[in-house]
């Protein structure tokens, strides 16, 4: 590859039209403010955040023993390419010479009261996940952790896909997100995630996904719980949301 | 793995309804080459440079030879969605699913219709000139029972999922990238629930795979022949 004085994004955004060239332009590449991530790292890490995330949400679901025959068998698969997802980024962030971040306290309130909310729960994760690498995607300059990452959310895709399927949910809108797949910025992603985060690590290496997270990471961050709410819709996050509240409330 | 798969068994499936797209369609094969080439080679080093600085945010290789490239890319995957498009198209029109099963795959063939329809048009805005339908015949068969056809697109789909992540490193344009990896992860979904009607496995492995465009058009190219 060689540099040149010409960016490509910028000099082909403005010419690319229909379905496609308008869904890839909400990517936003080309909005003005601070990006959402600076470097490789701060992706790899802000990924690493939401698959310990999961791993922790299926390990805990799946000891909950809530299902069983091949539903149990695929949420077995599930957990255990989340838990590869954090290893494979911890060793990616490593090989960078970054530091991986740490485990997030995690609560997930009533998700594990049954069966139905587990999946519920689950099937916002994946789709959140899913929305949330396709949304980060564009900021990475690396192309061998562009496809690796990219592997990943095709994986996370399959799991929403599957769990809205086990769930009974109308194919387009529930098992499908329709003909292309949405992303979500960083912002977007975390206020959704702050439901379920007891508390951040304390020693965020710098680029961490606190930073940038703007209103999801300090103050009274009921803003961040109300959109993480709108956002996830399901009744079983809403409960976890209330549940969230008290558990402020008590601390 | 997928690379070994052999859509119908390797029968002729696709032929071009012009010598034109299907010199296209051979020339991609030979850009493989390239591509391959590239990935196994030369990637980490020279991403790794470019990565170093901040200043080479999405810059890509001249703008001319990139769009090139990335054209290719998108006229190669659009050949991929009009044989998917056409092959639910004639499976749903068989009628032999119905309930939950029917419910499940019927959006698949609109997916597939907005893909080609989203390529298309994006090859048009970028001055490119799209692919145009190839003519496509089944092994006789193919569509006769429920097994048959859910068999076939389970492969289909799982090559479609692994041509589309073969690609990713290769786009130049962040926009065409982000675009192309919408479409992979609803292949993706496709690929999975497909599975899991057939009793295979939705989440074969927790990375997807991935497959040049040698290995995809060998799936899918008995025909070329």
């Amino acid at each position: 590859m060689t540099n040149t004085a010409r960016d490509l994004v910028h000099s082909n955004a403005s010419e690319i039209s229909g379905a496609l060239g308008l869904h890839a332009l909400n990517n936003k590449f080309n909005l003005a403010g601070a990006p959402d991530f600076a470097n490789d790292l701060e992706v790899l890490n802000y990924a690493l955040t939401l698959e310990y995330l999961e791993a922790a949400f299926y390990k805990q679901g799946n000891a909950a023993n809530l299902t069983s025959g091949v539903e149990k068998e695929y949420l077995a698969t599930i957990q255990s390419d989340e838990e590869t997802h954090v290893s494979a980024l911890t060793d990616t962030i490593k090989s960078l010479g970054g530091t991986p971040v740490a485990a997030p306290g995690v609560d997930f309130g009533e998700s594990f009261a049954s069966r139905d909310s587990y999946l519920q729960t689950s099937h916002v994760f994946e789709n959140l996940g899913t929305s949330a690498y396709l949304g980060a995607a564009g900021f990475i300059k690396d192309k061998a952790i562009l496809q690796a990452a990219a592997s990943i959310f095709g994986v996370e895709a399959r799991h929403a896909a599957v769990i809205g399927n086990l769930l009974g949910l109308k194919a387009e809108g529930g098992v499908y997100m329709g003909a292309f797949e949405t992303p979500k910025d960083k912002a977007t992603v975390l206020a959704a995630a702050t439901p379920f985060i007891k508390q951040m690590p304390g020693s965020m290496p710098v680029g961490g996904v606190q930073t940038g997270g703007g209103s999801t990471s300090g103050g009274p961050n009921t803003g961040a719980i109300v959109g993480g709410i709108a956002l996830l819709g399901a009744a079983g996050a809403a409960a976890v949301a209330a549940r969230r509240y008290a558990h402020d409330d008590a601390t | 793995m997928a690379g070994e798969e052999r859509i119908f068994g390797g029968k002729p499936v696709l032929e071009f309804s012009t010598s034109t797209d299907r010199r296209k369609f051979l020339k991609m094969a030979g850009l493989v080459g390239f591509g391959a080439t590239f990935v196994a080679g030369g990637l980490l080093g020279g991403a790794g440079v470019a990565g170093a600085s901040p200043a080479n945010i999405m810059r890509g290789a001249a703008p001319a030879a990139g769009m090139e490239g990335d054209l290719e890319i998108l006229n190669y995957a659009l050949t991929l969605e009009y044989l998917e498009a056409d092959f639910y198209a004639q499976g749903l029109a068989a009628g032999k699913l119905s309930g939950r099963e029917l419910e499940l795959v019927t959006p698949i063939e609109d997916h597939e219709k907005t893909h080609v329809s989203g390529l298309t048009d994006t090859i048009k805005s970028l001055g490119g000139t799209p692919a145009t339908k190839p003519k496509i015949t089944y092994p006789d068969g193919t569509f006769a029972s429920r097994d048959s056809f859910l068999k076939t697109a389970s492969v289909f789909e799982e090559v479609g999922v692994t041509a589309y992540h073969g690609q990713v490193p290769l786009i130049k344009s962040v926009d065409i990238l982000a675009a192309a990896a919408s479409i992979a992860g609803v292949e993706s979904r496709h690929a999975a629930v497909i599975a899991s009607l057939i009793g295979g496995k939705p989440f074969p492995s927790p990375f997807e795979a991935h497959a040049d465009m040698a290995t995809v058009l060998k799936a899918v190219k008995p025909f070329l022949s």
